[in-house]
Order: C-alpha cells, then structure tokens, then sequence
C-alpha cells in the first residue's frame, strides 16, 4: 500500500474511532455521571467529607460500621439469600429449559406461559408470596382443608424466618423463569446435532448431559448467575415485606441506617452503601473471571 | 411572607389559598382513612378552590425526614419546601420542634374554628410533654385499646393489665405478639408496660428521670425477655407494622390485637379487616389517650391552604362524622363539647350512643386515660427495645 | 469437541418470539453483554464478526413461542433430545402451574372481604376493593400516572442515548469495547438502595428529590444499561449490509434510515425499550429514597398498602400494578412475532 493510502486509512480509522467513541458519549456520559456521582458522593459521604461540621476524611463510619452488632449476621444472612437463591434458581432454571426443550404436546403455550412472571415486579410477587406461604395463607389453608394442619401455627414458619425462606422462595420463583429462558435460547441456537451425535456414538443421557448439554450452557448460565446473584445480593424490598425483624439484609440495613431521625448514622449508612457496592462488583469481576476461565477450558 | 399568613385575617387566607393544591403528608396504612380523607375533606376544599394532594407515607418519620432534610440542604425560606401539612404527633412533633422545623407563627390559635378546640386542656396544649404552643393544629384525638376476638376468648378470660397480660401469655404461648418499635403502636404498648411498672404515668410527662427510667426499663426489659419465648414465633420475629398484627389476629394466629379508635373498631369490621366478632377492651391500670395533629413546616410552599385543611377538619359537624364508624374512620374528636352548640353537641352524642358493643363506652375510656408521656421516655423505650429485644443484646 | 466451537450458533431471530421481559432487572440484563459475563461460545466467534455475540442470546428470547414453520431447529424429532409425550407435558404444565400459582390468591384476595383462615375460597365475594382501588379518587390512578411518566421518561431517554451507543457497540470492533460494557454492566448489578443513597442529598441540594425529573433521573441509573446492551445486540443481529446495498444504488442517507435501517432494528429496539420500562416500573428503592415519600409510584402505593393490613385492597392494587407490564409485554410479542420473517431471517 502506498504512503498516501495507508494516510488515508489512518485518517479513516482515526474518524471512525472519533465517530465511534462520540456515539457512545452520550450513553456513558449519562451513566457515568449518575452511577459514578452517586458511588462518588456515598463514598466521600462516607468517609465523612461533606457533611455539615465535619472535620475531615476519617474512616470513622467504617469502623463503626465493622463494630455494629448487626452488620456481621446481616452480611451473613445476606450471603446465604443470594448464594441459596442462586444455586436453586440456576438448577431449577437449567431444569426446567431441559424439560420444556423435550415438550412436544402444547409445548408453545408452555413455553409463553413460563415467561409470564418475567414482567412482574419484585413488589407484586412478594405481595403475592405473602398471600401464599404465610401460616394464614394459600397453602395453609390447602392444608387445612386436607386435614393436615389445623391452626395457622400448624403451618411450618416460611416467612419472618431466620433462614429467609419465603425471600429465597420469591427470588427463585422469579428467576427460574429467567434462567429457564436463556438456557432454552443457547440450546436452541446451539441445536441438537451433537446429541445426537453422541447419542449415536452410544453416550448415555447422563453422559450426553454432562459432556455435550452442559459445556454449551455453562458460559451463558455462568453469566446469568452471576446476574441472579448480584440481584439477590442487592434487592431491597423484597426482604423487607417477608423477611424477619432481625437480622436485616444488608439493603434493608443501609435503607433503616439512612432514614434514622439521628443524622449522625448517615455516614454509616453511606458506608454501608459502598460496602455493599464492593461486595457486589468484587463478585462480579470474580464470578466473569471463573467463567471465562471455565469457557476457555470446556472450548479447548 | 414571615411566619405564614395571618388566619385572624381569614379571607385574605381564603383568597391566598384558592387555586393552590395543599401537600398533605400522612399515614398512609390504612385505605379506609385514607377514604375517607379524600371524600369526606376533598371536596369541601374543591369548593374553597383548594386542591388536596394527599401523599400517604408509610411512616410519619418519612416525611418529617423529608422537611429535616431540606432544611440541612438549605431549603428554609418559605416556599422552598415539597410539604405542606404533616399529620403527626409525640415524638414527631418533639422533632420538628427541636429543628425549629414547624411553622411557629401561632398561626393554630387564630383559625376560625380554634374557637371550638380547648387549649386551656393540657391535653390538647401539650404533645409528647412539649408545650404545643400553636405551633400545631389538633384533627382529632385517640386512645390504646386491645382488641380480642369474642368466638375464641371469653370476656371473663381477658387480661386487664399488664400483670394480668404476662400470665396470659405464659399460659397462651405463641398467641401474643406486638408490632415492633418505633411502630407507632408497638412503641405506646411499650410505654404502657413501663408506666404500670413504674406505677406514676403523669411524672413522665414534663420530666425524664433517669435513674428511676434505669430501674423500671431494667425489670421491664427482663421481664420482656422472659416473656419472649412465649410469644408468636418464640419472640424471634415481630410484626413490623399494627396493619401486620392485624392480618394475623385475623387469620387466627395470635389472639389479641390492637387499635386507637375511641369509636370502636366498626370501621375496620365492615371493611372486612377485622372479624366480625371481635371487639376492643381497655387495661383497668391505664391506656394512653392524646390528640394528634397537623403541623405546617416552616418551609411549606402552600402555607394558606395548609391552613384551610387545618380550619375545615375542625369544623364540629365533619368532626361529628369523623367519630362515627360508618363513615369509615371512628377517631376522637378534638373539640370540646362545652364549646359546642345544642345542635353541634347532640350530632355527636347520636353518634356516641350509637356505637354499641363494637366500641368501648367513652366513660371508661375516660376513667382509665393516662397522658402522653414527653419524648425523652418513649425514643429511649425504643431504642433499648432495639437493643435489647430486637438484637438480643443484654446491655 | 472442538467441533462444538466451531459452529457458531447465531442467535437468528433473537428478537423474533415472545421476548423475555425483565421486570426489575435480570431478564434484560442477562447474556447480553458478552463481555463480562464471557457469552461468548468460543474462539470462532470472534469480534467483529457482524458482532456475533457468540451464541448467547440478547434479550434471552424463545424461539418456540413463535414456531415460523421451519425457523426452530430443534423442531424435529432428534435422539438427542427424546421427544418427550403426555408425560413430559404433564410435567412441565405442572412446571408452569408451580409459577402462576402465586397469582391466585392474589386474585381471590382481591375478591373477598373478610377473606380469613382458613377459608380456601371466599365465603364473602365481594368487589368492594376494586371499587376503592379503582375510584375516581383513589390514590391508584395518580401512581398509574406518575409511574407511567417516569417509566415513559426513562425509556425515552435511555432510547436516544441507546441507540448510538448500541449500533457502534453491536458493529464495531474498537479498543475498549470490553470496558465500555462492564462499564455499562455495573449499574445494573449494583443495588438500587445503594445508588438512591448515593445520589440522595445530591439531589436534595439540587431541588430533584421529590420530583417526577429526580425519580426519572435515578430510574436512568438501572435503566439505560439495558436498553443500550439490548440495543448492541439489536445492531449485531441486523443484515446491515443492506445499507450499504441501499445506498449503492443511490439512496441519500435519510432515505436509508428511514426506509431500510429503521424496519431492521425498530422491533428489536421496542424489546429494548419494553426493558428499560418494565425497569424503571418496578422500581421501588430508588423511588422510596429519592421520590422521598412525594412522589408515590405504584411500587410505592403497593408496599404501603402491604403494610395497611387490607389485604384485599393490597391484592388489587397488585394486580393493576401488574396489568400494565403484562399488556405491554404481550402487545410486544405481538408486534414482534408479525415481523419475524423479516428480521434476521436471512441469516
């Protein structure tokens, strides 16, 4: 290529990078001033920069975050939520897509009907979680009219719980459906010619799970749970209408923290603010760097 | 406009307020209030060329954070604030007076209907122990009451005082519970238990005692703990709002429940909240009765109109309607009768002697009142509660 | 087993059935973004190659709601994946019936009044809440309203920022595209309670808390992620070699947006759109923390009717909460199932 062409792509190349990055200003300028001011001012806030009377950077709100007697079980409680939440709706969801994949009768209406509580907001099916799973409610009764329990208190405890059953019950029963889809649209796309082909080869339904099935899931699956964990990790309302009084989520402890009449615990509430921040995104970038690294090992 | 307008010039008032909306921030958890604000209030104001814009927030604290706020960020000048009228009272109250947050015109005195409302009555004039000073406005008055459900419990098997309350408990486990403090009526049930232990209610109204609050909160807080494994989920978990322990006194799971309304509990039974059986009782050793209010924060955009709303609910005939349950609300009136004409005063007898067995008779609801106490007892009570019960904590 | 690598599954049609519409957020937000979260299948789909996102479907959409005779691979009986009878339709029916079960006694609360244990069905029916939910003063239809403005502004505005950034996104190959998504990818993970705290007194300082303006704003947060990682994989997908054909024969540039670039992407950036909605209309931290209690949503509502103990009036108003998303949801699939064959299809 002569001097003067490779000029011109050069040219070419430099516009089409100016071109590129000035159509995504506005998107990253939108985010990035609202994400990035919001993550900054907690931060500053939290360290005590800001606010009205106050001497100067100090890592005093973290320290009494860390010495809070509520902030460890909370931390605790909230793990456990989105760990439990995650592995059963990724079970559950994987399951589900291959059941549905295997569907012949009705298998269109299934399959819309499967979807139907993607649009639902989180507030609705708490609502409606509580209707059911309550000691007064749906299922109790059910059993009540069975015979197998009589009174409320019959009824096993699934909300208020220390375990936050009816929480993670709410969040797998919204996830699954999630799950459940974009696992069905990788096997779709991914089609079932290698199945069959070890099927033919004579692999086992087992085997042809494990080494066939699962290997084309596992990225966008892997991803997906990731997704479902930082959501479990972070939602607020959902355990704040079933869960129990003590010990709070991390969420729901920021929230109380923040709306104290004493303005003396904003700083811990920004503290906390960020450190649920951190623990998300450290997972995050964690849980991409395994999956890539689970991808790249399966596609060798 | 320093200090708001002027109600002693009331038509100015009228005439400032016509075409405004007034911000009204209040409890918003129940929808039959909320109904009945809206019909009964709303268009009377749509006559006066006030709009009514009632914003329901889950807790009054909300919006007094709201005000608190603004004023931090520096939005004090009047007009500059999204409230313009909070329905509050105690600790609330005591809040926004100690941030200089209210209204403090005296502004309360001179609404046309004032005339109607005794100030000379310190239950009117104080609030949580604080001189109310004019700075808020009364609506209507209430006072603790238990609830039990007449098909499972007998009368003669009730408790009548806190006493009376721990052996029931003990022999009924998992039947009780409470909302959680500060819910508003988790935080008064406390504040009950505390004074029948202390056993001198009115000491606590102007003054905090803080050794005698360490003696009498120690053998509460113990007894509480105590208690704890005998309530409804082993004490583990407690309802967060009254609306909570409604829903599970009504399905059977525990036995008693609350309620405010010194017109009984009709309201609640048609909307079919309640069961049809239950019915409210007091304690013998006191429940606590007071006013509640509506307050105008100093940065109020629409302060007139604030002002209208505050005037029209004491109108002694919408008042009249407030107290009887089937309209929908059943609250105690803020008026005073002796101020009231022939006319005025039998409106609301009829409806008082109309009120059968579905309300507690107004007599004995007078005869075992005691006084809202002053701030400093019911945020400590809340916050040891916090500590101690909630987290488990001991000291 | 390197043969599975190198058939690159294309998501055809991703846009094509019955999207899977998010309601708060995942939905939207799943393999979208290939970045991070490695969607990518394998070597072979490598960038810049049309912006094949190897294989991992954008907006996680079902192919078999929209069976187009012929487009649904696995539509003919493999050995791989047994063809399952009455049982597995059975099992998976009672699959679904698990998940919609909740909404019953939802309904049924709705209904009644009185509706106590251990009643199975109501013995009082009664539409006594619906006539309160639903009366002309009721507080539901101003939070119908206010939730439809902001989710209105929200999807309008993360629209038009979405639409450049997605199409260099979804076609071009530049350095920094990897950071430019995970960049895009954290405000959609990060807890919404978090960023509304963040945000909070910075608003109040500015006048935006409280404010219809100020809850739009936060929603934006959660929001245009989506619409923009959505709007990438709208880009990748479409034949936009046809541009380039429209405009060699002699096309100005408007006629090619208007005539040929806009039926390519316009149903899949709706699905875009439809996700950044259905975000900001589930919203509830944001809006309790910044709308400060002044601007009551139907989130809002909802939760403080919850806490109001008139269930049947809390049921209701769920249920026209939920309306609203379902609707849309559906008159999208609709939309989008009509124009299947022309998206995409090529491929």
């Amino acid at each position: 290529m002569s001097a003067l062409l490779s000029d011109q792509v050069r040219r070419w190349s430099r516009d089409d990078t100016v071109r590129t990055w000035a159509r995504l200003a506005p998107a990253l300028v939108l985010v990035g001033v609202l994400f990035g001011g919001a993550v900054w001012s907690a931060s500053s806030r939290s360290l005590g920069v800001g606010a009205i009377g106050s001497p100067g950077p100090s890592l005093d709100a973290y320290r009494r975050l860390l010495g809070d007697p509520e902030f460890w079980p909370s931390v605790a409680l909230t793990t456990h939520v989105a760990v439990t939440s995650t592995l059963l709706s990724v079970a559950l969801g994987v399951g589900a897509a291959l059941l549905l994949r295997r569907v012949h009768f009705g298998r269109r209406s299934l399959t819309t009907l499967f979807q139907f509580n993607l649009p639902i907001p989180h507030v609705i099916g708490a609502v409606a979680i509580l209707l059911l799973l309550g000691q007064s409610g749906f299922i109790s009764r059910l059993t009540a009219g069975l015979g197998w329990t009589a009174a409320p208190a019959d009824f096993p405890a699934l909300l208020y719980d220390p375990y936050a059953v009816g929480v993670i019950v709410q969040y797998v029963w919204k996830e699954v459906p999630f799950v459940g889809i974009v696992a069905l649209a990788i096997l779709r796309a991914a089609g079932d010619d290698l199945e069959t082909a070890a099927a033919t080869l004579g692999a086992s339904a087992w085997q042809r799970f494990r080494f066939v099935t699962l290997p084309v899931l596992l990225p966008g699956v892997l991803s997906t749970a990731i997704i479902v964990f930082a959501f479990s990790f972070g939602t607020f309302e959902v355990p704040l209408l079933l869960g129990a009084s003590y010990p709070a989520v991390l969420p729901v402890l920021a929230h109380q923290r923040y709306t104290d009449v004493d303005l003396a615990n904003r700083p811990e509430a920004m503290a906390l603010a960020v450190v649920v921040t951190l623990i998300v995104i450290v997972v995050v970038l964690v849980g991409a760097a395994l999956a890539r690294r689970a991808v790249r090992r399966a596609g060798a | 406009m320093a200090g708001g307008p002027d109600p002693r010039d009331w038509p100015a008032v009228l005439a400032a307020a016509d075409g405004t909306t007034v911000d009204l921030h209040m409890w918003g958890g129940s929808t039959e209030i909320n109904a009945f604000v809206d019909e009964v209030y709303g268009p009377a104001l749509a006559e006066l060329g006030v709009e009514l814009n009632r914003v329901p927030v889950a807790d009054t604290a909300d919006a007094v954070n709201v005000v608190l706020g603004e004023l931090e960020a520096g939005r004090t000048d009047p007009g500059s604030g999204v409230i313009d009228l909070i329905w509050l009272n105690g600790e609330n109250f005591a809040t926004m007076r100690q941030a200089d947050a209210l209204l403090a015109s005296g502004w309360a005195e001179h609404l046309p209907n004032a005339a109607f409302v005794d100030w000379d009555d310190p239950a009117v004039a104080f609030d949580a122990g604080r001189p109310v000073a004019f700075t808020t406005s009364p609506w209507g008055s209430a006072q603790f009451q238990f609830v039990a459900d007449t098909a499972r419990t007998a009368p003669q098997e009730l408790p009548r005082s806190y006493a009376e309350l721990a052996e029931w408990i003990r022999a009924n486990p998992g039947r009780f519970t409470y909302p959680a403090p500060p819910a508003f009526h988790g935080t008064r049930f406390l504040t009950q238990w505390f004074h029948e232990l202390d056993g001198d209610p009115d000491a606590w109204v102007e003054a905090f005692d803080e050794d005698r609050y360490t003696e009498v909160a120690e053998e509460l807080f113990a007894l509480l703990e105590e208690l704890a494994p005998a309530l409804w989920r082993g004490g583990a978990t407690y309802p967060n709002e009254i609306a909570d322990l409604d829903r599970l006194f009504a399905n059977g799971e525990v036995d008693l429940t609350f309620t405010q309304l010194p017109a009984g509990i009709g309201a609640n039974i048609d909307a079919g909240v309640l069961p049809a059986t239950a019915r409210p009782f007091v304690f013998d050793t006191g429940t606590i009765g007071d006013h509640h209010y509506l307050a105008i924060p100093v940065n109020a955009t629409d302060p007139a109109a604030a002002m209208v709303f505050a005037d029209l609910v004491l109108d002694p005939v919408r008042q009249a309607i407030k107290l009887d349950p089937a309209n929908g609300w059943g609250d105690g009136i803020a008026v005073s009768p002796d101020r009231l004409d022939t006319e005025q005063r039998e409106a609301i007898d009829a409806v008082t002697a109309g009120l059968g067995d579905q309300a507690v008779p107004p007599a004995e609801l007078e005869a075992v009142r005691t006084s809202n106490p002053g701030a400093e007892l019911t945020v400590r009570l809340e916050a040891d509660w916090d500590r101690r019960i909630r987290q488990g904590r001991t000291g | 087993m390197s043969m599975l690598w190198t058939r690159t599954p294309t998501p055809r049609s991703t846009i094509g059935s019955p999207p899977v519409a998010p309601s708060s957020p995942e939905a939207g937000r799943q393999p979208a973004p290939p970045a991070t979260p490695t969607g990518r299948l394998g070597p072979a789909a490598a960038d810049g190659e049309g912006g094949d996102r190897g294989g991992t479907d954008h907006s996680g959409t079902d192919h078999s709601g929209t069976d187009r005779g012929g487009t649904d691979h696995s539509g003919t009986d493999h050995s791989g994946t047994d063809r399952g009878g009455a049982g597995t339709t059975v099992a998976a029916a009672a699959l679904v019936g698990l998940l919609l079960l909740p909404f019953l006694p939802l309904v049924l609360a709705s209904l009644s009044q009185g509706y106590f244990h251990p009643q199975l069905l109501p013995e009082t029916w009664s539409l006594r809440a619906w006539r309160l939910v639903l009366a002309p003063g009721a507080g539901t239809w101003v939070a119908l309203r206010d939730s439809l403005v902001v989710a209105a502004g929200v999807t309008l505005v993360s629209l038009v920022v979405a639409v450049p950034a997605g199409r260099v996104l979804g076609t071009r190959s530049f350095r920094g595209r990897r950071a430019v998504e995970v960049v895009l990818l954290l405000p959609v993970l990060v807890p919404g309670i978090a960023v509304a705290i963040g945000l909070h007194v910075t608003f109040l300082r500015l006048g935006l808390a409280g404010t219809l303006p100020g809850v739009v704003l936060v929603h934006l947060v959660p929001a245009t992620p989506y619409v923009v990682l959505l709007s990438a994989g709208v880009f990748a997908n479409a034949d936009l070699g046809l541009e380039d054909q429209a405009r060699t024969l002699g096309a100005n540039r408007r006629q090619v947006a208007w005539s040929v670039t806009r039926p390519l992407v316009a149903p899949g950036l709706a699905v875009a759109a439809l996700f950044g909605f259905l975000v900001s209309w589930g919203q509830y931290a944001t809006t309790l923390v910044v709308g400060g209690g002044r601007v009551v949503t139907l989130p809002i509502l909802l939760f403080a009717s919850a806490a109001g103990g008139d269930t049947a009036v809390t049921a209701a108003t769920a249920l026209v909460h939920a309306l609203p998303a379902v609707a849309l949801l559906v008159a999208t699939a609709r939309i989008l199932g009509r124009d299947v064959p022309t998206l995409g299809g090529a491929r």
